[in-house]
């Protein structure tokens, strides 16, 4: 059978001039036990993505379990009332999927992407697993050492990463929540127990607590008499508390941490941000692509190519714990710089306060304003490519904003920001009397009897 | 507007609400059929072999102009040449500089960088529909017309550097490094990136040199996918940008022969590591041989999906690893299987005993029927998930057309994979057989080595710091 497609996503794409505009279709809705639910349809590709994200993440742990939302993740992948420890695996892949969960600061993901006629069994195994996930000792026992093993690999045994996701929260807040790493700490894994297990399921778990979004090659009415029939009946829990994460007002500190992994200096340099989806956030993000993205950005331009000090660098609103899109307040901005070892930290950090300063005097051309927007578009199309990517986009915008639609209307938001406003933002956030700095210095490691010059 | 129809496969929805059984996975009908984009493909009086696939779901057009001209064709003084053309080919042509071209493609809705791998040099880029044109001539600029200024090379040489000594401080480029000097013996697949020598050496001079050698139409495929203009339009666009380059004869390319696989033990000297990177790799056949399939899909088995036995046993099992996976890597002369996992350091004994035993097994008894199902189904429907990117299918088809591949690789693969037998996936074994393995350790050698020596004579090799 042929199917024909419609361009639903977009209009205007192939008009002279004007710039194509997102048009992303949205149905959503919520189940009696209070599970929120987005559904977006396109039939171009037989593809469909099933996405899961509970309002939970690192930022909602008690003090004394530092890791273990995350910790909790791996556990949601040990098998539940029919689904056996490692069958969840099993059942994407031998239906052709792929699969994926996360933790983040401010909620975990898990997801699957099917071909399209297999979206019940992507329902079934995430309904299973909502409603009893089953947990055995032995499965917490070899996870912890799982979850430290990763603590090894993508933390400890790498240059910077300490520095990054260890140092620098505990310099930028002072309120635990926000301060300490999703990863935790050893001490902290080592201590959670079989019954932190099940509270933390029965507390954060709930389908109340919960949005599911369906993006891909699927019919709206069949796709949610399956969901009711796979999710209608599991029960809804009270509602959790969500986390105080109230920040004391934000002071200048810096400080220099020594890393035995890293041969090549670095520094990162903060400041508090705006609030989430007020206008000075938007002009923030313009602020951050003008300084940042891409071989036109200033930070290009003046540093690496005019001051040659600065090699590498990234930045972003929400950096390093997040993206500017997936960031709940208090938030931040940050930039991390690995420069050339003839220069200081404090150089550097003074050049990038004078592209600031020239900003704050000088604000930025209609042509740099445009160019940003222009950025942000392609940079979001290429997200929206796939049913994922949509899917994330959408189920981001529900728990943090309770607005799926601002997939379409962001574009929007970012275009309406002026000049003046970005000089505006420039002034009020980025100010030396905010900043926050780190300086990493490689430390020279145990002495060896190198003679061998590598290979 | 033109439309493409991919789906073949409506997707049917069986459902009986109230009599949902949760005890067993939903019944549901086979993986569909997909069918690629067509690809027109046509030749340039000068070479240039242009291959367009159109993909209108998106207003976005994704381009790779790919070169025979990756990193073994740097001269054996010059490890890095061709990495190092790449990173300076959009920093200035003879018509723009290196921030007219920045600004230009970001203006456009695009980006344009080059990349080396082993066999090519790529251009990759995108852009927005509606300024295809413009973007396709700045394209055509960058690829004939890069004039490598000398403050940019300057610039090149001194950031480079710093960028090889933070790249050496990460034990996964340790591994890569030690690995593939150990695999490919003097066959110049053997270096992975510049040294500090090379890059001290690298002048204005050999970048030239190495950019009329090899960036000529003659060696190049330039393959477009997304929303194209018509085809008339597209053609006369081509002809203007590309038609005047002028076609070149290449050097004859004669490597020297590879080295036979044997059975080594390199520990990889890294004071401080908190855990040993373990690879375990030989030389295998590539995408022409009759066991390549067999490879691929016992790949999966071994250690490429989150079901595999590595996985289940290393990591689920054991609890020694967060990560133990294998990767069958297939270049245009050979190709090579590997096995990779980070252990902490008290566990490094009985994991490489593990991890011996698991790549024996592959060769001792069939795929089970599970396994082979299950693996030739993710193979079916990564198929269809790989299509959503233009990214995507642009690389698959870079991959095509520089390895010589026939026009329908791409459309017989999944039928190949769905032909191979339970007892073909035993030659798994034989190119992972621990008897024949080049094992590479990453890590404290004071705190691994005595664990190391029961798997056989240890060489021990110490990076500069």
């Amino acid at each position: 059978m042929i199917k024909f497609s419609f361009c639903l996503l977009f209009t205007a794409a192939l008009a002279a001039a004007a710039p194509p505009k997102i048009h992303i279709p949205i149905e959503k809705y919520k189940l009696d036990n209070g599970l929120r639910v987005i559904l977006s349809e396109d039939n171009t590709l037989p593809v469909v993505a099933v996405y899961v994200v509970y309002d939970v993440g690192s930022r909602s742990e008690e003090k004394g379990r530092s890791g273990f939302a995350h910790l909790f993740e791996h556990m949601m992948f040990e098998g539940s009332a029919n689904v056996k420890k490692g069958e969840h695996f099993r059942f994407v892949e031998s239906n052709g999927g792929s699969l994926n969960g996360s933790t983040h600061t401010d909620y975990t993901n898990y997801f699957e992407t099917l071909p399209a006629n297999k979206l019940a069994v992507g329902l079934w195994l995430e309904s299973d697993r909502m409603r009893s996930l089953a947990v055995t000792a032995e499965n917490l026992a070899n996870q912890k050492e799982a979850v430290k093993q990763e603590r090894r690999l993508r933390f400890d045994n790498q240059p910077y990463i300490s520095a990054i996701t260890e140092k620098w929260p505990e310099m930028v807040f002072k309120n635990w929540q926000s301060s300490h790493s999703t990863i935790g700490s050893f001490e902290d894994l080592n201590a959670a127990t079989i019954d932190d297990v099940s509270r933390f399921f029965k507390t954060y778990y709930a389908p109340n607590n919960a949005v599911l979004t369906i993006v891909g090659d699927i019919k709206i009415a069949d796709t949610k008499k399956l969901i009711e029939a796979y999710f209608g009946d599991i029960p809804a829990q009270p509602q959790p508390k969500p986390p105080d994460l109230s920040e004391p007002a934000p002071v200048s500190s810096s400080d220099t941490y020594k890393d035995p992994h890293a041969k090549v200096p670095g520094v990162i340099v903060g400041y508090p941000g705006p609030e989430r989806g007020s206008d000075d956030f938007y002009g923030l993000v313009i602020l951050d692509v003008l300084l940042t993205a891409g071989d036109s950005s200033r930070l290009q331009l003046d540093l690496v190519k005019g001051k040659k000090s600065v090699i590498q660098y990234q930045g972003d609103v929400g950096w390093p714990f997040s993206s500017a899109d997936d960031y709940r307040n208090p938030s931040q901005y940050a930039t991390f710089f690995l420069y050339n070892p003839t220069f200081q930290a404090n150089q550097i950090v003074d050049q990038y306060q004078e592209e600031i300063e020239r900003i704050q005097k000088e604000g930025v051309t209609d042509n740099e304003m445009r160019r940003a927007v222009t950025l942000l578009l392609v940079s979001k199309l290429n997200e929206l490519q796939t049913s994922l990517g949509r899917a994330q986009l959408l189920a981001g915008f529900e728990i943090l904003d309770s607005k799926p639609e601002m997939i379409n209307t962001l574009l929007d938001r970012y275009a309406a920001v002026t000049s003046a406003q970005v000089q505006a933002v420039a002034k009020k956030y980025l100010t030396p009397d905010r900043r926050t700095v780190l300086a990493i210095q490689p430390e020279p490691g145990p002495k060896t009897a190198a003679t061998e010059g590598g290979f | 507007m033109q439309r493409l129809i991919l789906g073949l496969f409506s997707a049917v929805l069986f459902l009986q609400s109230a009599t949902i059984d949760r005890s067993r996975p939903p019944a549901t009908p086979p993986i569909p059929d997909v069918k690629l984009p067509d690809r027109e493909v046509f030749k340039l009086p000068n070479g240039l072999t242009v291959v367009v696939a159109k993909d209108s779901r998106f207003p976005l057009l994704t381009v790779r102009l790919a070169f025979l001209a990756g990193s073994k064709y740097d001269p054996q003084d010059l490890p890095g040449l061709s990495e190092n053309v790449a990173a300076l080919l959009n920093q200035g042509t003879t018509s723009r500089s290196a921030r007219q071209i920045a600004e230009q493609s970001a203006d456009l809705g695009g980006q344009i960088a080059a990349s080396s791998q082993h066999d090519d040099l790529t251009l990759a880029g995108s852009c927005l529909t509606t300024t295809a044109g413009e973007f396709l001539a700045l394209v055509a600029d960058v690829a004939q017309h890069a004039s490598f200024p000398d403050d940019e090379v300057e610039l090149q040489k001194q950031n480079g550097l710093q960028v090889l000594r933070a790249q050496r401080s990460q034990p996964d480029y340790l591994g890569r490094e030690a690995l593939s000097a150990a695999l490919f013996g003097n066959h110049p697949y053997s270096h992975i990136g510049p040294t500090e020598q090379s890059i001290a050496k690298l002048d204005k001079k050999s970048l030239e040199t190495f950019r009329d050698t090899y960036l000529v139409p003659n060696n190049a495929y330039l393959i477009l996918v997304g929303q194209v203009p018509p085809e008339a339009q597209l053609k006369t666009l081509i002809a203007n940008e590309f038609g005047k380059w002028q076609k070149k004869d290449l050097p004859k390319y004669d490597p020297p022969a590879f080295p036979e696989n044997r059975k080594r033990l390199i520990l990889v000297d890294r004071p401080g590591s908190v855990q040993a990177n373990i690879l375990s790799a030989q030389l295998g056949p590539n995408r022409t041989s009759p066991e390549y399939f067999p490879l691929v899909l016992g790949n999966v088995i071994l250690g490429s999906g989150t079901d595999s036995r590595l996985f289940n046993d290393i990591r689920e099992k054991r609890g020694y690893a967060y990560d133990a996976h294998s990767v069958y890597t297939a270049m245009q002369e050979t190709a090579y299987a590997n096995a990779i996992t980070q252990v902490r350091n008290d566990v490094v004994e009985p994991a490489m005993g593990a991890l011996n035993e698991d790549l024996a097994a592959m060769s001792a008894t069939d795929a089970t029927a599970r396994e082979m199902t299950q693996a030739k189904n993710l193979y079916a429907g990564v198929f269809i998930l790989r299509l959503e990117r233009q990214a995507s299918l642009a690389d698959q088809l870079v991959t095509v057309h520089t390895m010589g591949l026939p026009a329908n690789y791409l459309e017989t693969f999944t039928t190949h994979i769905r032909s191979v037998e339970p007892d073909q996936v035993r030659v798994t074994g034989k190119y992972w057989s621990p008897d024949k393995a080049t094992v590479v350790v990453v890590g404290d050698a004071q705190k691994i080595q005595k664990s190391l020596e029961k798997y056989g004579t240890v060489e021990l090799v110490k990076p500069a710091r």
